[in-house]
C-alpha cells in the first residue's frame, strides 16, 4: 500500500520538475550571475558591484523614473477604454462601427504600430503639418526629451486599448440593465449614471483591467521603444527591459544585464503582489 | 493496483528523462581523435543576394584547399547578432568563424577569439584596415571591407547655386559660405543629419575631425592619450552645437534616424552634404543610384584649425575572426584566408558596393566617387570615434542630443566624456 500513497507525488513530479528545472533553477542562476563580473572579471564574484554601478547609471535611473511615470499614467490608460466602452454600451450613434474600429489596432504588432507612428510623428510628418495649419508650432514628438515618453505611452495606449475595451464590454454584459433603466427614470445625468451605477457594477472588471494594463505597460513596450525612440532622446525613454537589452546586446555586459533583470523581476513581483492583494480584498467585500 | 503505480512511475520517469534530454549538452567527442569535417560561420551578410557570389567564391577557394571539409554559413539578423553571439560566448560553444564589426564590437570580445597573427602574415601587405581588429599588438580578425566616414556632396545642388562642383570648399569658413549660398538658391540644408540613435555625432566627429585636430593630437587620440578638455577636442563639439544652432542640419535631427531617414534626406536633394559611410549602406553606391554617379562628389574635411592636413577617416569595417573554442584553429584560419582572397573581395566590391579591404582591386571602372575614396585610403587614418569604447559612444550619443537641444554645454559634455573614457 505504501506505493499507492506515493503515487500522487509521482504524478505531480513531472510538472514540479519542469517548473524547478526550467523556471526556478534558471532564475536562481540568473540572480547568481548578477553577482559576478563582466569582461576581465568574468566569472569572479564581485558582490553588489553591478547593482551599485547600475543605480548610479543615468539611463537606469531614467528607466526607473519612467516606470513610476507609467504607474501614474495607469488610470488614464484604464479610463480611456472604460469611457469608450460606456459610450458603446449606451448605444451612441454608430456604436457598432466604433466597436470594431476600436479593436482594430490591437491586432497590429508593435513594430508595425511603431513604424506607422514614426511617420505620423516625424518632424516634417502629417501631425505637425496639421498643427501648422491651425497655427501651432511644430513639436518634435520623438526628439524632445520632455515629450517623447508621453508620445510613446500614448501610442501604446492607442495600440492596446482595444483589448481592454472588449473586457469592459464583457463586463457590461453582466450589468443589470434594470438598474440603468431605473436611474434613467429617476432622471440621472450621464456623469451620475457612470458614477453611481456603472462604476460600482463593474468593480471587478475595472480591477482586472488595471492589472492587465499595468503588466502590458511594463512588459510589452520594448517593441515600440526599439522602433520609435531607441531609448532616446537623451535617454529619456528607457525602460528596465530596454536597459537589459542594451547592456547585454550592445555593451556586452551580460552580468550587469542580469542585475537589471533581477531588479525588473523584483519590481514586477511587488506590483503583482500588491495587485493580487487588492483583488483579494475587493473579492471579500462582495 | 501495485502494477499500475509501477507503470505510472515508469512512464513519469521516461517523460522526465525525455524532457531533460534536450536541456543537457550532448557529450563532446574526444578532441583531436577525429578529422574535423565541418566548419560553421556566423555572419549577417551571407543571406543577402548581393553577397552570394562572394560567399560562393570563398567556399570554392576553401574547397580546393580542403576538399573533405564542408562550410556552413549561418546568417543571423544583424539587430540580434551580438546578443546571439553573447549567448554563444557565454556557453563557450558556437561557430568556428565569426564575422565582426571592427573597433569596439570586436575589442569587447577578444577574450573569446584566437590571435591570428601567425596565420595571416602573407595577407598583411595586401589588405588594409587591420588596426580595427587588433588589441595589444595581436590581430583577431582579417578585414573584409573598409568602413569610413567621407563627406559626400550633391553636385546638382552646387551647380544650381552657381558653385563649382569640381572644387568644393577646403576651409570651414568657405564651407559655411557655400552652404549659405546653396540654401539661398535651392532651400537645401547644409547637412543631412540623423542623430536619433546617437550615430550622428560619431559620423560628425570622424568625418570632420581630421580638419580640426593637429596630426599629433590625432595620433595621441588613436593611441588612447585623449585630452578631452583641449581646445581642439572641444572645437569638435562646439562645431556640432553651432551647426545645430545655425540651422545647418535638417529639422528634428534628434528624432531623425541616421539609418535610413538621414540618407533619404540626402538622396532626395533636401540637403547638400552628408557624412556617410564607405561600405554596407549609406555609401557611394546607394547615393549614386539616386543622385546619378556623376553628380555625387566626395570632399576632404574642410580645414578648421589652420595648418592641419585633412585625411580620410577609415578603419577595417567587417572582418572574420576565429573562435577560441574552434577545434582546429589552423583549418578555421584557412577559411578566414579564403574569405579574404582578392577574387572573393572583388565580387564583394562590385556586387555589394563595399570598399573592400584589398588594396589591389581595380576600381577604375567604378563611379568617380569610388576613385576619390580609394585614392585617399593610402593617406587615411583611423576614425576618431572607433577608438572609443561602446559605453563612451553610447554616452556621447545622448550628450550630443543634449547639445542639439540646448540642455547641456560643451564644457559639461567633454567633462562627462572624459570621465567615461578614463573609466573604460
Amino acid at each position: 500500500m505504501r506505493s499507492e500513497r506515493l503515487a500522487p507525488y509521482v504524478l505531480v513530479a513531472p510538472a514540479l520538475l519542469i517548473i524547478v528545472a526550467l523556471r526556478l533553477w534558471p532564475l536562481l542562476l540568473g540572480v547568481n550571475f548578477s553577482f559576478t563580473g563582466d569582461g576581465e572579471r568574468n566569472g569572479t564574484m564581485v558582490g553588489l558591484d553591478n547593482y551599485l554601478e547600475m543605480f548610479q547609471d543615468a539611463t537606469f535611473q531614467s528607466a526607473l523614473r519612467n516606470v513610476g511615470l507609467l504607474v501614474l499614467l495607469l488610470p488614464v490608460a484604464v479610463a480611456i477604454p472604460g469611457l469608450l466602452a460606456t459610450f458603446i454600451y449606451l448605444r451612441v450613434p454608430g456604436h457598432r462601427v466604433f466597436r470594431s474600429v476600436y479593436f482594430f489596432p490591437a491586432v497590429l504588432s508593435p513594430v508595425i504600430v511603431g513604424a506607422i507612428f514614426n511617420l505620423m510623428l516625424a518632424f516634417d510628418g502629417p501631425l505637425n503639418t496639421v498643427l501648422a495649419t491651425i497655427g501651432l508650432g511644430p513639436v518634435d514628438w520623438l526628439g524632445d526629451p520632455g515629450v517623447a515618453m508621453f508620445a510613446v505611452v500614448g501610442v501604446h495606449v492607442w495600440a492596446t486599448f482595444g483589448m481592454a475595451l472588449v473586457v469592459f464590454l464583457a463586463g457590461f454584459a453582466t450589468l443589470d440593465s434594470a438598474l440603468l433603466d431605473a436611474a434613467r427614470m429617476d432622471g440621472a445625468s450621464l456623469p451620475q449614471t457612470i458614477r453611481h451605477v456603472i462604476i460600482p457594477g463593474l468593480t471587478r472588471t475595472i480591477q482586472f483591467v488595471f492589472v492587465t494594463t499595468m503588466i502590458g505597460m511594463l512588459t510589452s513596450m520594448f517593441g515600440l521603444l526599439y522602433v520609435m525612440t531607441s531609448g532616446g532622446p537623451e535617454g529619456s525613454t528607457y525602460l528596465p527591459e530596454y536597459y537589459v537589452w542594451i547592456q547585454q546586446g550592445q555593451m556586452n555586459r551580460p552580468a550587469l544585464a542580469s542585475a537589471a533583470s533581477t531588479v525588473l523581476f523584483l519590481i514586477m513581483l511587488v506590483v503583482g503582489l500588491l495587485q493580487i492583494s487588492v483583488l483579494r480584498r475587493a473579492g471579500r467585500e462582495d | 493496483m501495485k502494477q499500475r503505480t509501477l507503470w505510472s512511475a515508469l512512464m513519469v520517469a521516461a517523460l522526465a528523462l525525455a524532457g531533460c534530454g534536450s536541456a543537457t549538452r550532448p557529450a563532446s567527442s574526444p578532441s583531436g581523435s577525429r578529422e574535423i569535417t565541418k566548419l560553421v560561420v556566423w555572419d549577417w551578410k551571407s543571406g543577402d543576394a548581393s553577397s552570394a557570389s562572394y560567399v560562393q567564391k570563398a567556399k570554392d577557394d576553401f574547397a580546393k584547399k580542403h576538399p573533405g571539409v564542408t562550410v556552413e554559413f549561418v546568417a543571423q539578423p544583424f539587430d540580434q547578432y551580438y546578443t546571439l553571439l553573447g549567448a554563444a560566448i557565454q556557453s563557450g560553444t558556437g561557430p568556428d568563424v565569426i564575422l565582426f564589426n571592427g573597433g569596439g564590437q570586436i575589442r569587447d570580445r577578444v577574450d573569446a577569439l584566437l590571435p591570428l597573427d601567425q596565420y595571416v602574415t602573407e595577407d598583411k601587405q595586401r589588405l588594409a584596415g587591420w588596426e580595427a581588429f587588433g588589441e595589444d599588438g595581436k590581430t583577431y580578425a582579417a578585414p573584409v571591407t573598409l568602413q569610413g566616414h567621407p563627406i559626400y556632396y550633391n553636385k546638382t545642388l552646387y551647380e544650381k547655386a552657381g558653385l563649382d562642383p569640381a572644387s568644393p570648399a577646403t576651409t570651414w569658413d568657405k564651407f559655411l559660405n557655400d552652404c549659405a549660398t546653396i540654401k539661398k538658391a535651392t532651400g537645401a540644408r547644409c547637412f543631412a543629419l540623423g542623430n536619433k540613435e546617437g550615430a550622428g555625432i560619431q559620423f560628425f566627429m570622424s568625418g570632420l575631425g581630421s580638419g580640426i585636430l593637429t596630426a599629433q593630437e590625432y595620433d595621441d587620440w588613436i593611441a588612447g592619450k585623449r585630452v578631452w578638455d583641449s581646445p581642439n577636442v572641444k572645437q569638435i563639439f562646439k562645431l556640432w552645437k553651432d551647426a545645430g544652432d545655425a540651422g545647418l542640419n535638417n529639422d528634428g535631427a534628434n528624432s531623425t534616424a541616421m539609418f535610413n531617414d538621414a540618407f533619404t534626406i540626402f538622396n532626395s536633394g533636401k540637403a547638400a552634404h552628408i557624412i556617410g559611410l564607405m561600405s554596407d549602406i549609406g555609401h557611394w553606391k546607394d547615393f549614386s543610384e539616386f543622385l546619378g554617379a556623376d553628380k555625387l562628389g566626395v570632399m576632404p574635411a574642410p580645414v578648421v584649425t589652420t595648418g592641419v592636413t585633412p585625411s580620410l577617416a577609415y578603419d577595417g569595417g567587417i572582418g572574420y575572426g576565429v573562435a577560441k573554442w574552434a577545434k582546429d584553429p589552423k583549418l578555421a584560419a584557412d577559411l578566414v584566408r579564403s574569405l579574404t582572397t582578392t577574387d572573393a573581395l572583388t565580387s564583394f566590391y562590385s556586387d555589394a558596393g563595399a570598399i573592400a579591404s584589398d588594396t589591389t582591386i581595380d576600381v577604375s571602372q567604378g563611379p568617380a566617387a569610388v576613385g576619390t575614396l580609394v585614392s585617399e585610403i593610402k593617406g587615411g587614418r583611423p576614425a576618431l570615434h572607433v577608438a572609443l569604447s561602446s559605453k563612451t559612444l553610447d554616452l556621447m550619443g545622448r550628450l550630443s542630443q543634449q547639445l542639439l537641444s540646448g540642455s547641456a554645454t560643451v564644457d559639461e559634455v567633454v567633462e562627462q566624456l572624459a570621465a567615461s573614457d578614463r573609466a573604460s
